[in-house]
């Protein structure tokens, strides 16, 4: 635990530290929502501005959470990961603390732009609804996190591994509902978004922060907060268990290749020479 | 236990090619030993293999006792290791770099302070204890890391290169520090370099090369087995001194009126210098180092051969 701990709060430490970052992470997301809120517009959504900050919400924790999780290990595997690995720590104890501080970094600048969106018009009838919330972004931000840690530990190449992470995130990102609306997509891409868990988180957290989980399915099909599938309906509820069965997934297998791979084989740094291989 | 460290018929492969080929050797506890050897020759290959980072092909190593392959976790407990390259997290503090190898090692929380007070004073560091990692110089991150390996009371240190690239004052400095541990603590040392002076002061050496160890003994006998010493006299009379040599029977080259005789033992030239007290001008006796050692035996012809 005390591994864990001493982990997690370097992470989170090294976060608060980059300070033009934390800048620049808060002012993006209102640039997109400037951006964005015209087009849900036209698609028939009303109150959009709510509509579409919930949807960047969540997006950002998505894209927090997979970064922290990619990027700590290359800083590790930068030469610091080698102490790490010469020390008595479990590797099961690394993996849960990258994990652990990428969910707490990523839930933090959700909850911040939801303060900010607070001003801006985003309101709760229910008091429990903001706490609702925050365990979601909490168990999105993990389950990402995992699929992070995942990614990060099964490629072992730089060049490979910047060419599958845009390769991965970027579908994940444009194909959920966020930027574009589900029904402007071509018929094709409709279809990919809804093999997409991000789709699903997405749709979930939406309705859960309008205060809309109790809306006939009628209408949360006109929302596009549930999805009809030939002729099963995918609620947002079942969404989110969806999202969870994929996060179960990648935390089994994420650790598992965590403690099995081979740092010595990963080579992020600059140049091509493999330190180990003297 | 006599031997800290015990290497039976290593053999580590990077796909075709053998890095370590069927190396044996032990290192005694509380003794100092180096590995000598070119880049490329196996050394960090072992050292890695030792510090249970690497798999190995094939062989027995053990540390303390221990499996470095099947009991990883024991040997990690009590080995400490300076790597080749830096492996300080740089955008902490040094203090903070110290405090998260004391979390590693499971060092009560009581005794964190006092244990970083004390590395840091082995190396001169205490006033640097807040500063940022990444703004030291080259030789003070050396210090850091070396104290950081020294939190936890390692049984062994691991030394890979420990002092190339530092200027002579560092390198001077580190050392004192290293033996001094080594003294107070009965603390084993294995070390690599291709430093000279640095495999001088060891308790045993093994010099390896293409993955094999070609020679493994002390430094002074591995001097005594593979150098002559050499005198270098010059004489007012060159012819004499000649004469003297083929009397005592010892080989010689003459360069103008400067003469240099081999001798396999430094006292073979007393009676010489007898003989010639009146003549000689200059004298200076070489002995051989360990880089005549590493030359005789690695050189072109041993490999032709």
């Amino acid at each position: 635990m005390r591994i864990i701990t001493a982990l997690w709060l370097r992470n989170v430490k090294l976060f608060f530290r980059n300070r033009v970052q934390l800048i620049l992470l808060l002012i993006m997301p209102f640039f997109y929502l400037y951006l964005i809120s015209t087009i849900f517009k036209s698609v028939s959504i009303d109150d959009s501005i709510s509509y579409v900050l919930a949807g960047i919400v969540i997006i950002v924790v998505f894209q927090t959470s997979l970064n922290i999780a990619t990027s700590t290990i290359e800083d590790i595997t930068s030469g610091y990961m080698k102490e790490v690995l010469v020390s008595p720590v479990k590797r099961i104890e690394i993996a849960i603390g990258q994990m652990l501080s990428s969910t707490t970094i990523a839930t933090f600048q959700g909850i911040l732009i939801l303060i900010i969106g607070y001003f801006i018009g985003m309101k709760y009838s229910n008091l429990t609804t903001p706490l609702a919330i925050i365990c979601a972004m909490i168990s999105i931000g993990f389950v990402f996190s995992s699929f992070g840690l995942f990614l990060a530990a099964s490629v072992k190449n730089a060049q490979t591994f910047q060419i599958i992470s845009v390769a991965v995130t970027t579908p994940i990102t444009f194909l959920c509902g966020v930027y574009v609306p589900l029904s402007l997509l071509p018929n094709g891409l409709q279809f990919l978004a809804l093999l997409n868990p991000m789709t699903y988180a997405t749709a979930f957290f939406r309705a859960l922060s309008l205060e809309k989980l109790s809306l006939p399915t009628e209408e949360l099909i006109t929302e596009q907060l549930a999805f009809k599938v030939s002729n099963f309906i995918i609620t947002p509820q079942l969404g989110m268990v969806i999202v969870s069965l994929f996060g179960l997934l990648f935390i089994v297998l994420s650790t598992l290749i965590f403690s099995k791979v081979d740092f010595t084989k990963i080579n992020r740094a600059q140049g091509n020479k493999d330190i180990f291989q003297q | 236990m006599e031997n800290m460290i015990e290497v039976k018929n290593f053999v580590r492969k990077y796909g075709d090619f053998t890095a370590v080929d069927h190396v044996s050797f032990h290192v005694k506890n509380g003794s100092i030993f180096a590995f000598l050897g070119p880049n490329g020759a196996g050394k960090s290959s072992t050292i890695h293999t030792l510090c249970t980072i690497t798999e190995k092909t094939s062989g027995t190593l053990l540390i303390d006792g221990k499996d470095v392959t099947k009991d990883k976790a024991s040997v990690r407990n009590v080995i400490g290791v300076v790597f080749q390259d830096s492996t300080l997290d740089n955008k902490m503090t040094v203090e903070e770099n110290l405090k998260m190898h004391c979390h590693f090692y499971h060092i009560p929380k009581s005794k964190m302070d006092e244990r970083i007070e004390f590395v840091l004073s082995i190396v001169d560091l205490i006033e640097w204890k807040k500063a940022m990692v990444s703004s030291l110089s080259g030789g003070m991150k050396r210090r850091v890391e070396i104290a950081r390996s020294l939190l936890h009371f390692p049984k062994v240190l691991f030394l890979d290169e420990p002092t190339t690239g530092l200027d002579p004052q560092t390198r001077a400095n580190i050392w004192e520090y290293i033996i001094k541990l080594q003294q107070e603590r009965n603390m084993t040392v294995f070390l690599t370099t291709h430093y000279m002076d640095e495999a001088e002061i060891c308790d045993k050496v093994a010099v390896i090369d293409h993955g094999k160890i070609i020679a493994f003994d002390k430094p002074d006998v591995l001097k005594k087995k593979y150098t002559i010493d050499k005198a270098f006299i010059t004489s007012s009379q060159p012819k004499k001194l000649e004469e003297l040599c083929h009397y005592f029977s010892l080989e010689y080259e003459k360069n103008e009126d400067v003469f240099t005789i081999e001798l396999t033992q430094s006292s073979d030239i007393m009676g010489l210098l007898n003989g010639h007290r009146d003549s000689i001008k200059d004298l200076e006796i070489k002995k051989g180092t360990l880089n005549d050692v590493f030359l005789e035996i690695t050189g072109r012809d041993i490999r032709e051969g």
